[in-house]
C-alpha cells in the first residue's frame, strides 16, 4: 500500500528555517504539522501537510542525553490540536531535522521515543493519519500511522510542491 | 548516470535526469495540445505519466493530432492509445496510467501527480481541474487557444501556471463568474473550436518550458504563478499585463488547509 506525504514549497522552507535555528541548550528542534487525508488509487493514501507549528523555545526541556526533549506544554498543544482537528480527520506529525545530506532514517532515540506519542494522538484524533517526518538537508523520510493502526508504514514518497519540485523517495535515488 | 540521449540537455542541471524521471505528470486531454505535451515530455525523459482522454481519432483531428495517422481516423483509434504509443516509443520503461474516460470518473490516479497539465476546452473543466490540484497539492498548468472572427480571424491563447503557493486562475482574471455562467448557458451549443497545429505547438511548448523549470529549477526563476498570452497573428508570447499589474500576493480563493478528500463536517 503506497503512502505519499505532500507539502507545499513554502511550508517546507518555513519548516527547514525553523528547525535549523540554534536553541539555547537543545541540540535540535522539533515542530508539529497538521495533515488532511487524500485517497490514492489501489487503496493508497496521500497525506497533505498544511499547517506547521514550531515549538517555542521555552517548551524544550534541558536533557543533554538526547537531541531535543519537549515539555508538557508542547505535548498539551499537540494533543489539543489533534482533538480540535478530529472533525476534519486531521493528523498530527512530529517533525525534526537531521543536519546531514542524503536519505535519513530514525535514530535509535527516535525509534525509542517518538512513536510513544502516537497512541495519544490516535486517542483524541482517531480518524487522522499521524506520523513522523524526518528531514535531512536535502531529503526526507516519513512513517505514517493510518487510522486505527498500531504499526507505522514507511512513506514511499515525500514530495514538496514548490517552485522546484522535490520528490524524495524511500528507495532508489538519493 | 547521464545517458548519451540527454547530453544536449545537461544545462538543465547535474541531477536533472533523475529529477525528471522521478516526477509524475498528469496530462488531461490528449488532443491538439495534449499530444504535443506528451511527446515533448517523453523526449525529455519523463517516466511517470497519468493521462486521460475519452475520445477517438477522427478525420478532423488529423490537422493537428501529433503521431496520429490517416489509418487511426478510419480505425477510430483511441487518443489514449496514440499517446501511449508515443511515450513507449521514446521511453520503453515508462509507467503510463492511462484512462479512456473523463478524469472525474477516475480521480484517484491523478492525485499521484506533482504536476497536471490541463489541455481541456471549457472554463468549467479548467475550474474543476484547478480545484482538484489545489485540494491535492499539485501544480496546475493550463493551456488553451481560440480563434475569433471569420472575416479577419484572430488567434489567441494562454498558458497559465497555478501553484498551491501562488495565485489561481480567478486571481489572475482568467476565470470569472461571468465566463462560467455564459458558458453554462451555451451548454451543448458550443460547436467545434477552430484549432491549428502550430498554435497548439507554441502553447504546448511554452507549457512544457514552465513544467521543466518547475522540475529542474534550471532558470532560478522560482515563480509560483505565470500567465503567458499568445498572439497567434503576431506570433508572440508575452506575460499577461493583468498579472504584471496585480497587487494581490496571496490567493483568497483557496484556503491552504482545505486539502484532501472533502468531508461532511458535523456541526
Amino acid at each position: 500500500m503506497k503512502i505519499e506525504i505532500r507539502l507545499t514549497g513554502r511550508m517546507y522552507q518555513s519548516i527547514l528555517e525553523d528547525l535549523k535555528r540554534r536553541h539555547a541548550f537543545a541540540a535540535e528542534r522539533v515542530g508539529f504539522a497538521m495533515s488532511r487525508n487524500g485517497t490514492l488509487a489501489n487503496g493508497g493514501s496521500l497525506v497533505l501537510l498544511n499547517r506547521y507549528h514550531p515549538i517555542p523555545d521555552e517548551q524544550y526541556l534541558d536533557d543533554p542525553t538526547i537531541g531535543a526533549r519537549i515539555g508538557p506544554e508542547a505535548i498539551t498543544w499537540a494533543m489539543q490540536a489533534a482533538y480540535f482537528g478530529r472533525a476534519r480527520h486531521e493528523g498530527l506529525w512530529h517533525i525534526h531535522l537531521h543536519s546531514l545530506c542524503g536519505r535519513t532514517g530514525m535514530s535509535g532515540v527516535d525509534r525509542r521515543e517518538i512513536p510513544k506519542l502516537v497512541p495519544g494522538f490516535q486517542s483524541v484524533g482517531k480518524n487522522g493519519t499521524h506520523g513522523i517526518l524526518i528531514l535531512s538537508l536535502d531529503h526526507a523520510s516519513a512513517w505514517a500511522w493510518l487510522p486505527g493502526k498500531m504499526e507505522p508504514i514507511a512513506a514511499a514518497v515525500v514530495s514538496v510542491i514548490g517552485t522546484r519540485i522535490e520528490v524524495f523517495e524511500s528507495e532508489g535515488r538519493k | 548516470m547521464r545517458k548519451e540521449r540527454f547530453s544536449r540537455q545537461s544545462f538543465l542541471g547535474a541531477d536533472s535526469e533523475e529529477r525528471i524521471a522521478a516526477c509524475t505528470v498528469g496530462v488531461v486531454g490528449l488532443g491538439g495540445g495534449g499530444s504535443h505535451v506528451v511527446q515533448q515530455l517523453a523526449h525529455l525523459g519523463f517516466q511517470r505519466f497519468v493521462i486521460y482522454d475519452e475520445d477517438v481519432v477522427e478525420e478532423s483531428n488529423l490537422n493537428r493530432l501529433i503521431h496520429a495517422r490517416s489509418v487511426d481516423a478510419r480505425a477510430r483509434t483511441p487518443k489514449l492509445h496514440i499517446a501511449k504509443m508515443m511515450i513507449w516509443g521514446l521511453q520503453p520503461e515508462a509507467t503510463v496510467a492511462g484512462f479512456a474516460c473523463r478524469w472525474q470518473e477516475e480521480p484517484e490516479p491523478l492525485r499521484e501527480c506533482q504536476i497536471v497539465v490541463g489541455c481541456v476546452d471549457s472554463y468549467q473543466e479548467r475550474y474543476e481541474l484547478e480545484v482538484a490540484c489545489r485540494r491535492y497539492l499539485m501544480h496546475y498548468i493550463d493551456i488553451g487557444m481560440d480563434v475569433h472572427g471569420k472575416e479577419s480571424p484572430v488567434i489567441g491563447g494562454q498558458v497559465i501556471l497555478s501553484s498551491p503557493d501562488g495565485l489561481c486562475l480567478r486571481c489572475m482574471g482568467f476565470l470569472t463568474e461571468d465566463k462560467l455562467s455564459k458558458e453554462a448557458a451555451q451548454y451543448g451549443a458550443a460547436g467545434s473550436w477552430p484549432q491549428v497545429v502550430w498554435s497548439n505547438g507554441v502553447l504546448a511548448s511554452t507549457a512544457v518550458g514552465l513544467l521543466v523549470d518547475l522540475v529542474t529549477g534550471w532558470t532560478g526563476r522560482r515563480a509560483a504563478q505565470a500567465y503567458l498570452v499568445y498572439d497567434g497573428n503576431k506570433n508572440t508570447v508575452k506575460e499577461s499585463v493583468t498579472l504584471l499589474n496585480l497587487s494581490t500576493v496571496q490567493c483568497p480563493h483557496f484556503a491552504t488547509d482545505e486539502t484532501g478528500d472533502p468531508l461532511a463536517v458535523e456541526l
